[in-house]
C-alpha cells in the first residue's frame, strides 16, 4: 500500500495515499468536526466546519475535501482555525432550535457535541429563528411510512439527499427554494418510500430525520447496553447493533429498542434495510412461545421440560424411521450441526435425507441501480445448511422445495414431522401440514419454534426456542461468510437456546453429547471441518451488553470505535481518557479498516 | 420599517398546484426531442431547463403534473425536477398574470429610482410585489440585477421582453399603454432595434 | 495615444450582427481558418503570450486555464462560454452577443480547437432571451456557411456550438455552478479540486470562459499576441469593455485600453455626473468589489492598478454614486441581492447573508444599536474566506468596505435613529422582494 506522511497538529501521521486530511485526522484520533462528510457517500464540502490550516495554502481548507500529500503540515488548533470554526458553528446554530431536551437526537447528536467543543459560548443572533411552516406546508411533518422530518432542526448538510441519490438510487429527496429559504422536501410531501429509509436517521447529523419507531422511546443514556450482532432476516447478514434499554418499563416492557447498522465494508457498508431495522418487535411480543407444551387430548397444555422430554422421546421412538424433519433456514449452524450429529448417530450416514430445509423468497422492490441490494432469500443460513451437507437445491438463488415432503405426508407415509421454525412465515406455506395433522394423516407433529403459529395450534409438542438475539450463534450469509450473532437478551421464561433443545433430545434418545455450551458445539464444528471458514468458528467474537454507570461508559468497544472514528458522535472527552474505562478489553477486537472515499 | 417581517423568517414555500393531466403538445414534444440531442445521450437531464420553459410556455406556470411529465421526459425523479424548479427564479408554480412585470431592484437601477417604480406600479395596479391583480393581467415581481444597468430602471416583461428606462413618473402611462397596445408598448432592448445607420441606439462607445 | 476600438467598433452600425457584415468588415472567420492550420498548443502558447486575462471577474490568465485542461484522456472535452452576466453593474457581454455574435462564435470554435474540444455550450442567462434569439440565428447561419459543424474548412475539425438558457440564478455565473446548471441541476458550486480543467462538465475536462474573453481570442490569433499585449499596460493587455452605470450622464458600455483611468471613464467617456453633483464613491468592478473614493479616480482601470488601489477590476462594472447615496442603504440593497442569490449550499453564506441583511435592515430603519455595528463587521468577517466559492467574500464586501470607508454614516444611523440621507429616488416606504 502506498502511503503518505503528513504532520497533523505536530504529529507525524502516515496514511494510505488518496485519503483526505479529515480521514487522516480521524484515523489519528484528532477531532475535527464535520456534518456534510459521511464516509459512505460523496464529498460535498458544504458545511464548512471541518476547516483546517494547511501551510502554503492561502486560505483555510476543508479537510474533508483535501487529499493528503507528503510533507503537508496541517493544524486543527491554529487560532485562525478555532475562530473560523466557531464562526461557522454560530451560523449553524442561529436558526437551529435549541430543543435538545425534547429532541430524540439529544445526547447522541453531532451538532450538540461538536458545538460544545468547538462552538462559541453564546450566540449573538437576536432575530427570530427561521420557521419552516409555509402556506399549507408544515415544518415538522410525516416523512413517509417510517420517518418524521423536522425542518426546523435541519442544517442542510444534504447527506439525506445524497444518500437517496447515490445509495438508494431513487432521488426522492430534494431541496426546495434556495439560499436562506432552502429546505429538505419530497415531491408533494409524499415522504420517503424506500426499503433503506431508516438509514436516513443514522446519517442525519441532527434530529431532523427520525424514525417513527424510535421516536420518543428512549434517550441515549437510557440505553446502557449495545450488542454487536448480525441481522438474520435475510441472506445478506448485515452487521448490526442491538440497543437495549436500561429501564424497559418505559418502553412497554421491551428491552430491545432499536437496531442500527454496524460498519462492515465487505457485507453491508454503513447501511441496513428497514426490514432488519424495524422488524424486531415480534421478539418481545405476546405471541412468543414461553414454555414447553404438550397435547393432552384436545388441549395443548404447558408442561415442564422434564415432563415433556420423556414423552417426546417415547413418541419419536414409536414413529421410528418414519420421522421427517422440516427445518427453517433460520436455524443456526450450531443447531444444524447438532441435528446432523443426532440423525447420523441414530440412523447412519445418509440420515440427512430425512431433513427438508425451508425458506421463503421475496423479491424486494428496489431501484435497479441501487447500491444496497436486499437479497430475495429471507433466511440467513441456507449456505450454512449447504456446507453441512443438507440438501438445499439451488440454495439462496432458488426456492425451497417442500413438495416431496408434502406428497409423502399427504400419502400417509410419514409417522411424525419434527419442525424447527423461525420468525413468522419462515417456512412458507405450511397450511397443508397443519391440515394433515388435523385430519390425522400425520400422527405426530413436533414444533420447536419461537412464535405461536398455525402449526403450534395443532402440534403435539411445542418446544420454545430462542431468537437470533437470544443466543450466540453463527450463520453463513449469501457470500459464504461465516458471521456471529451475539446474545443480547435472554430467551423468555422457560425457552431454551435451540442447540440445547436438540442436545437434550439427542441425549434422551440415548446418544452421548458432551456439549455444555454453544461454544463447545462450535469447537466440535471447527474440528469436524478444518480448513473451511468453520475451522475458525470458535474464534468468532461474541459481545455482551456492558453494564455501566452512564452511557459514555456503556458502549462496547466496537460501538465506541464507530462513534470515535466514524461518526464521532460522542460527547467530547475532557481531561483524561475515559475511552476504555469499565470496558473489559479481553480478546482481540477486530479493527475494521476505513473505507477509501471517492 | 419592518426589518423582520414574517416572510423573512418563515418559509415562503407552498406546494405547487396538482394541476390537470399534462403532456407536451406534439409541437413541444418535437421541439424537446430535437433539443435534447444537443447533449450526450446519457445526459438528458441537461435539457431540464428547456423542458421546463416549454411546459411553462404551454400552460403559463408549472403544476405538479407538468413537473412529473418533465421528470418522465428527462428520466429523473419528480423530486429532482421540483428541486430545480424551486431553485431558479424564472419558473412559476402558481398562476401569474398575462404580463409579469419584473422590476429590477438592484443597485444601478435603484440609484435611478427603481424602488419608486415599484411603488408606483404597486399603487397603479393595486397589488404588492409578488401579487397578481384580480383581472389576471399583471403580476408584479421585484427581481435582482437584469444586466441592463445602463438603461436603468429596467423592467423585464414575462421572461422574454424588456422595457428600458422606466422613470417613476412614466409608470402610469406605461401601464395604460401596455393595457392598450400590448407588447408594442415596450421599448425592447435598445440594441435590438435596427433603425438605419447609427440610429439603433448606442451599444458601446 | 488614441485607442481604436476592436471589439465594439461596429456595434452601432446597422446589421453589424450579420454574417455578411462580419465577413466583409471584420475579417470574419479568418482567425479560425488560420487557427486550423496551427498546432493547438501553439494557439495556447500564443494566448499565453498575449497575457489575455479572463474578463469574467477573476482575471485569471486564459492561456494557463487552457493549458491545464487535461490532454491525455479519451474523454470528450468541452468549452463552456459563461454568458450568465449577472454581476450587478455588468452589462457588456450582451452587447457583444447581440451586435457582434460571430466574434463570439468564432472565439468558441478557436477555443475548442485549442483545447481539443468538439462542443461549446454558451450558457446564457434566462433573462437575455432577445439576445439568445439573435445568437442562435447567427449560429445557424454560421453552420450553413460551414464555419461550424463537420470538417470545417476541410481541416477535419468538427465543432458544435449550442446556446443553453439559464433560468434566473446569479450563482450560475460561478464556473462550477454553471457546469452544474448545464448538467440540469441547481446552480450550486462544486468543491474544488477537482477543477473543471480535469473534471468539469459531465466530469470531463472543461474550460469555462467569459464571453468577452472568448471574443478576444480570434483577435489574438489574427493580429498576434504582441499587438494584443501592446494595447494595454504590462500584464493588462488587450481591449477592455467597461460598463458604467449609476449617477452618470451617459451610462453605457465603453471600450478602452486599461491605460484609461477611472476618472477618464467617468468624466470623459460617461459624460460626468448627473446634475454635476459630487461623486461620493465608485464601485469599479461589479457589486462584489470594495468601493473606491474620489481621490482614487486617477487609478488606471487595469486589473493590477485597481487591485493596488484596494479594490478589484472584477467584471469592470463601474457603478458611480453621487452624494445622495446612503452607504448603509447601499450595503442593504446589495445584501438583499446576495441574500436572494445565495445558493444555500454552504453554511456561512446561506446563514450569514440573511443575518447581515437583517442587521442592515434594522440599522437602516433606525432601530439599530451600537453593538450591531461591531456585530455586522464580525459576521462579515466570519463569512469571508470560509465559503465554498467566492460568493461569500463578494457578499461580505459591501458591508466591510462601506464600514471601513463610511463608518460615520453607520454611527449616524444609530445615533439619530433614522437614515440621515433619505434620497428622493428611494422608496418612500421600504419594499421587500416578492416571491423569493
Amino acid at each position: 500500500m502506498e502511503t503518505v506522511t503528513l504532520t497533523l497538529d505536530g504529529r507525524a501521521v502516515t496514511v494510505a495515499k488518496g485519503k483526505t486530511v479529515l480521514q487522516a485526522a480521524i484515523e489519528a484520533g484528532i477531532s475535527i468536526p464535520y456534518y456534510c462528510y459521511h464516509p459512505g457517500i460523496s464529498i460535498d464540502g458544504s458545511c464548512r466546519v471541518c476547516v483546517v490550516k494547511i501551510e502554503k495554502m492561502p486560505k483555510l481548507q476543508t479537510s474533508c475535501s483535501t487529499i493528503c500529500t507528503d510533507g503537508m503540515v496541517v493544524s486543527t488548533r491554529d487560532p485562525e482555525v478555532v475562530e473560523a470554526r466557531a464562526g461557522v458553528f454560530e451560523f449553524l446554530l442561529i436558526n437551529h432550535p435549541l430543543d435538545c431536551p425534547v429532541c430524540d437526537k439529544g445526547g447522541e447528536c453531532p451538532l450538540q457535541d461538536f458545538s460544545y467543543t468547538f462552538g462559541p459560548a453564546e450566540s449573538r443572533m437576536d432575530f427570530p429563528r427561521r420557521v419552516f411552516d409555509g402556506e399549507g406546508v408544515k415544518g415538522d411533518v410525516d416523512f413517509g411510512p417510517t420517518l418524521m422530518l423536522n425542518r426546523q432542526r435541519c442544517i442542510l448538510c444534504t447527506r439525506c439527499v445524497r444518500f437517496m441519490k447515490e445509495i438508494d438510487a431513487d432521488a426522492q429527496i430534494g431541496i426546495i427554494d434556495r439560499g436562506y429559504g432552502s429546505e429538505i422536501a419530497t415531491f408533494e410531501e409524499r415522504g420517503v418510500h424506500s426499503l433503506l429509509s431508516g438509514n436516513l436517521m443514522d446519517i442525519c447529523p441532527v434530529g431532523a430525520i427520525l424514525t417513527k419507531d424510535y421516536r420518543f422511546k428512549s434517550r441515549p443514556w437510557d440505553n446502557p447496553g449495545v450488542v454487536d450482532t448480525i441481522c438474520t432476516l435475510c441472506a445478506k447478514g448485515c452487521n448490526t447493533s442491538a440497543w437495549l434499554k436500561g429501564k424497559p418499563e418505559w418502553a412497554r416492557g421491551s428491552r430491545l429498542i432499536r437496531m442500527t447498522p454496524r460498519y462492515n465494508p465487505e457485507v453491508n457498508g454503513y447501511w441496513m434495510c428497514d426490514i432488519g431495522r424495524f422488524n424486531y418487535h415480534w421478539i418481545e411480543s405476546e405471541t412468543r412461545l414461553r414454555r414447553p407444551m404438550m397435547r393432552r387430548g384436545a388441549a395443548l397444555e404447558a408442561a415442564a421440560w422434564h415432563d415433556v422430554q420423556p414423552r417426546l422421546r417415547d413418541r419419536l421412538q414409536e414413529a421410528a424411521a418414519g420421522v421427517r424433519f422440516l427445518v427453517s433456514a433460520h436455524a443456526s449452524t450450531e443447531e444444524l450441526f447438532v441435528l446432523r450429529e443426532m440423525l447420523q448417530g441414530l440412523l447412519g450416514a445418509d440420515a440427512l435425507k430425512m431433513v427438508t430445509l425451508a425458506w421463503t423468497r421475496t423479491e424486494k422492490a428496489q431501484p435497479a441501480a441501487t447500491r444496497f441490494r436486499v437479497p430475495a432469500a429471507d433466511a440467513p443460513n441456507v449456505n450454512g445448511a449447504r456446507d453441512l451437507g443438507y440438501n438445499v437445491g439451488r440454495g439462496n438463488d432458488g426456492a425451497a422445495d417442500l413438495g416431496e415432503l408434502r406428497r409423502a405426508v399427504e400419502a400417509g407415509g410419514v409417522t411424525a414431522v419434527y419442525v424447527i421454525d423461525g420468525p413468522a412465515g419462515s417456512l412458507g406455506n405450511v397450511g397443508w401440514l397443519a391440515a394433515a395433522r388435523q385430519s390425522g394423516t400425520l400422527p405426530l407433529l413436533v414444533v420447536q419454534g419461537v412464535l405461536v403459529s398455525e402449526l403450534t395450534a395443532v402440534a403435539d409438542f411445542v418446544l420454545p426456542g430462542a431468537t437470533y438475539v437470544e443466543k450466540d450463534a453463527i450463520y453463513t450469509n449469501d457470500q459464504g461468510r461465516v458471521q456471529a450473532a451475539s446474545r443480547a437478551i435472554a430467551p423468555p421464561a422457560e425457552a431454551l437456546e435451540d442447540w440445547q433443545i436438540l442436545v437434550n433430545l439427542a441425549r434422551a434418545l440415548g446418544l452421548t453429547m458432551i456439549y455444555e455450551t454453544a461454544n463447545d458445539v462450535r469447537r466440535a464444528l471447527a474440528a469436524a471441518m478444518p480448513g473451511t471458514p468453520y475451522g475458525e468458528a470458535e474464534r468468532l467474537v461474541f459481545t455482551r451488553p456492558i453494564p455501566a454507570r452512564n452511557w459514555l461508559q456503556a458502549s462496547n468497544p466496537s460501538e465506541r470505535w464507530k462513534w470515535d472514528f466514524l461518526y464521532q458522535d460522542l460527547p467530547p472527552v475532557k481531561g483524561h481518557s475515559v475511552q476504555m474505562e469499565g470496558v473489559p478489553l479481553q480478546g482481540a477486537y477486530p479493527v475494521i479498516p476505513l473505507k477509501p472515499v471517492g | 420599517m419592518e426589518y423582520a417581517p414574517a416572510k423573512f423568517h418563515k418559509s415562503a414555500r407552498t406546494l405547487p398546484e396538482p394541476g390537470e393531466a399534462f403532456a407536451f403538445t406534439p409541437e413541444n414534444q418535437a421541439k424537446f426531442d430535437a433539443y435534447v440531442t444537443r447533449y450526450p445521450p446519457d445526459q438528458r437531464k441537461s435539457a431540464i431547463l428547456y423542458a421546463l420553459y416549454l411546459a411553462q410556455g404551454q400552460q403559463g406556470y408549472l403544476t405538479r403534473a407538468a413537473m412529473q411529465h418533465v421528470a418522465q421526459q428527462i428520466r429523473c425523479t419528480p423530486a429532482e425536477v421540483e428541486d430545480v424548479v424551486s431553485y431558479y427564479t424564472m419558473f412559476f408554480t402558481k398562476p401569474v398574470g398575462k404580463y409579469v412585470l419584473n422590476v429590477c431592484r438592484t443597485l444601478s437601477c435603484a440609484l435611478l429610482g427603481a424602488e419608486r417604480v415599484t411603488e408606483e406600479l404597486s399603487a397603479v395596479l393595486g397589488i404588492k410585489p409578488g401579487e397578481t391583480d384580480p383581472t389576471g393581467t399583471f403580476t408584479l415581481v421585484e427581481v435582482e440585477c437584469l444586466g441592463a444597468c445602463d438603461r436603468a430602471p429596467v423592467v423585464m416583461i414575462n421572461d422574454t421582453d424588456w422595457h428600458e428606462r422606466l422613470a417613476p413618473e412614466h409608470v402610469r402611462r406605461f401601464v395604460e399603454d401596455l393595457r392598450a397596445r400590448g407588447k408594442a408598448a415596450l421599448s425592447g432592448c435598445h440594441l435590438h432595434k435596427e433603425q438605419g445607420a447609427g440610429g439603433g441606439g448606442q451599444g458601446a462607445r | 495615444m488614441a485607442y481604436e476600438r476592436v471589439l465594439t467598433k461596429h456595434v452601432n452600425e446597422p446589421h453589424s450582427y450579420t454574417l455578411d457584415f462580419y465577413l466583409t468588415q471584420q475579417r470574419g472567420y479568418e482567425a479560425l481558418r488560420k487557427a486550423l492550420t496551427l498546432d493547438p498548443n501553439d494557439i495556447i502558447e500564443q494566448v499565453k503570450a498575449s497575457g489575455l486575462r479572463g474578463r469574467g471577474g477573476a482575471g485569471f490568465p486564459t492561456g494557463l486555464k487552457w493549458q491545464f485542461v487535461l490532454k491525455d484522456t479519451p474523454k470528450p472535452k468541452y468549452i463552456c462560454c459563461n454568458a450568465d452576466e449577472s454581476e450587478p453593474g455588468t452589462f457588456k457581454d450582451h452587447v457583444l452577443m447581440e451586435r457582434n455574435p460571430h466574434l463570439l462564435i468564432e472565439g468558441c470554435a478557436v477555443a475548442c480547437y485549442a483545447i481539443g474540444a468538439k462542443v461549446a455550450y454558451i450558457y446564457i442567462r434566462g433573462e437575455f432571451y432577445h439576445v439568445q434569439q439573435v445568437l442562435e440565428a447567427e449560429i445557424e447561419n454560421a453552420y450553413k456557411a460551414g464555419y461550424l459543424g463537420k470538417n470545417i474548412f476541410g481541416s477535419g475539425f468538427d465543432c458544435d456550438v449550442y446556446v443553453h438558457r439559464g433560468a434566473g440564478a446569479y450563482e450560475a455565473g460561478e464556473e462550477t455552478a454553471l457546469i452544474e446548471s448545464l448538467e440540469g441541476k441547481r446552480a450550486q458550486p462544486r468543491i474544488k479540486p477537482p477543477f473543471p480543467a480535469v473534471a468539469g462538465l459531465y466530469q470531463r475536462p472543461t474550460a469555462v470562459n467569459n464571453v468577452e474573453t472568448l471574443c478576444n481570442v480570434p483577435l489574438i490569433v489574427l493580429y498576434g499576441s504582441e499587438w494584443f499585449a501592446g494595447l494595454g499596460p504590462e500584464k493588462n493587455g488587450g481591449p477592455k469593455l467597461f460598463c458604467i452605470s449609476g449617477h452618470v450622464k451617459q451610462p453605457g458600455v465603453y471600450e478602452a485600453s486599461m491605460h484609461t483611468t477611472l476618472r477618464e471613464l467617468v468624466f470623459d467617456y460617461a459624460g460626468g455626473m448627473i446634475d454635476d453633483r459630487p461623486l461620493k464613491a465608485i464601485i469599479p468592478g461589479g457589486s462584489s468589489v470594495p468601493l473606491l473614493l474620489p481621490d482614487q479616480l486617477d487609478t488606471p482601470a487595469s486589473f493590477d492598478a485597481v487591485q493596488k488601489a484596494g479594490s478589484l477590476l472584477g467584471s469592470a462594472g463601474l457603478i458611480v454614486m453621487n452624494d445622495s447615496v446612503c452607504m448603509v442603504w447601499l450595503a442593504m440593497n446589495l445584501l438583499h441581492f446576495y441574500r436572494h442569490e445565495s445558493c444555500g449550499k454552504c453554511t456561512p453564506c446561506r446563514e450569514g447573508t440573511d443575518w447581515l441583511f437583517k442587521l442592515l435592515g434594522r440599522l437602516e430603519a433606525g432601530e439599530g444599536r451600537q453593538k450591531d455595528l461591531d456585530l455586522l463587521y464580525r459576521v462579515s468577517n466570519n463569512i469571508v474566506g470560509k465559503t465554498l466559492c467566492a460568493f461569500g467574500d463578494a457578499a461580505a464586501t459591501p458591508v466591510i468596505s462601506t464600514m471601513k470607508l463610511f463608518r460615520q454614516e453607520y454611527e449616524a444611523h444609530v445615533r439619530e435613529g433614522r437614515c440621515p440621507l433619505p434620497a428622493p429616488w428611494r422608496a418612500s416606504r421600504p419594499l421587500f422582494a416578492g416571491a423569493h
